[in-house]
């Protein structure tokens, strides 16, 4: 099969345009998406130091490389943020990626560790806990990201989440009923001590970018996460795969749902304001944050 | 054709239909969480899966 615009070999038929590409036609219309998504939502101003939190992941790497191919010669600071999370026989390789991705695109790495921010390694952290890895995995590391970014000197902290990932978090939330975590999950006002998060990537499916990431040459030869298969998420994935495939779309919808929610939650006055977790110092709207509740501290 | 699957199994084998997509139902795999490389080059799953052809199916891993 043909590319529409050139008549290369085409690898993909693109989401949006429905468009059979070639490998350099799908990577400029993945460049041009990426362009536009940081434009309309005013993600990235002159002057700014933004953090790419890099696991070392397909997601993140992609975000990195494509930050640097977009941004080259705009008045911005890049620099990349790892997390150890410390889980045995897993994160060995994905860390070894990120220090390599991050030498070979000549953009400065700091690491950040579980064991240094909480005191011991994920693997320790979940032992006999009834809570899913993942709940604590994405709560600390979300905790640990916000703390090194601030500390760095960050303005934005940017990470890889994709369609898939927006549209699975706006699922799980409905879900479990938890209407504050769906509001969580994209927070539009400006708050003290919370580095300002990004998504460059939320609007393009997770194939998509896993495909950009291989034409690019820097898709990782990483193993899955041997958690992944514990979480609800990983249910829903799979569950919105299947919607997906039958009626072309669904991810979209369910993105531009929340997005409505969101607007209309935003005229009404915040219920309560933002203070600082009385252990750790981190925002919260609770006496306590997420990370330090989870971890069971109490003073 | 010679079909290699994500955890490395080989299978020979012949599909139900003329496309890539064909195989990846018959095989119970849904497109949108891989990858299908045909001789080596990635293709669309709309394009053709001939008896002569290496068909690897790659698995787009979840995370980071
Ligand atoms: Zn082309
Ligand atoms: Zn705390």
């Amino acid at each position: 099969m043909r590319c529409s615009i050139c008549d290369d070999a085409a690898v993909a038929r693109s989401s949006r345009s429905r468009k059979l590409l070639c490998s350099s036609h799908f990577m400029e219309a993945f460049e041009d998406q990426v362009a536009k998504t940081l434009k309309a939502g005013r993600m990235i101003e002159d002057g700014n130091r933004i953090a790419v939190a890099l696991s070392g992941g397909k997601d993140s790497v992609v975000l990195l490389y494509v930050l640097k191919k977009i941004l080259a010669g705009e008045a911005v600071e890049l620099f990349a943020i790892t997390i150890d999370e410390g889980i045995k026989g897993y994160r060995e390789d994905t860390i070894g990626y990120a220090r390599r991705i991050s030498d070979e695109l000549e953009v400065e790495l700091k690491m950040r560790s579980f064991r240094d921010e909480f005191g011991s390694d994920l693997d320790r952290i979940v032992v006999g806990r009834d809570e899913a890895p993942c709940t604590f995995c994405g709560v600390l590391r979300k905790s640990a990201l916000n703390r090194a970014a601030r500390d760095l000197g960050a303005t934005k902290l940017a990470t890889g989440h994709n369609l898939d990932d927006e549209a699975q978090s706006v699922m799980m939330n409905y879900l479990r009923g938890d209407i504050e975590g769906l509001l969580r999950l994209s927070p539009k006002r400006p708050l003290p001590g919370l580095v300002p998060r990004i998504k460059p990537l939320r609007h393009i499916p997770e194939k998509e970018v896993a495909l950009y990431g291989i034409l690019a040459g820097v898709h990782p030869e990483a193993p899955e996460c041997p958690y992944a298969h514990s979480s609800m998420r990983f249910e829903i994935r799979r569950m919105m795969n299947g919607l997906e495939r039958d009626h072309p779309g669904t991810k979209g919808s369910v993105l531009r749902g929340f997005e409505k929610i969101l607007k209309s939650a935003e005229d009404r006055p915040a219920a309560t304001p933002l203070s600082s977790c009385r252990i750790c110092g981190e925002p919260t709207f609770r006496d306590l944050c997420r990370a330090c509740h989870l971890l069971g501290r109490s003073r | 054709m010679r079909v290699i699957l994500p955890d490395g199994e080989t299978r020979v084998m012949s599909s139900g239909g003329p496309l890539i997509r064909d195989l990846l139902e018959e095989l119970g795999i849904n497109p949108l969480e891989v990858l299908v490389a045909r001789n080596g080059r990635i293709v669309p799953e709309e394009d053709l899966a001939g008896e002569e052809d290496e068909i690897r199916v790659i698995r787009v891993v979840h995370g980071g």
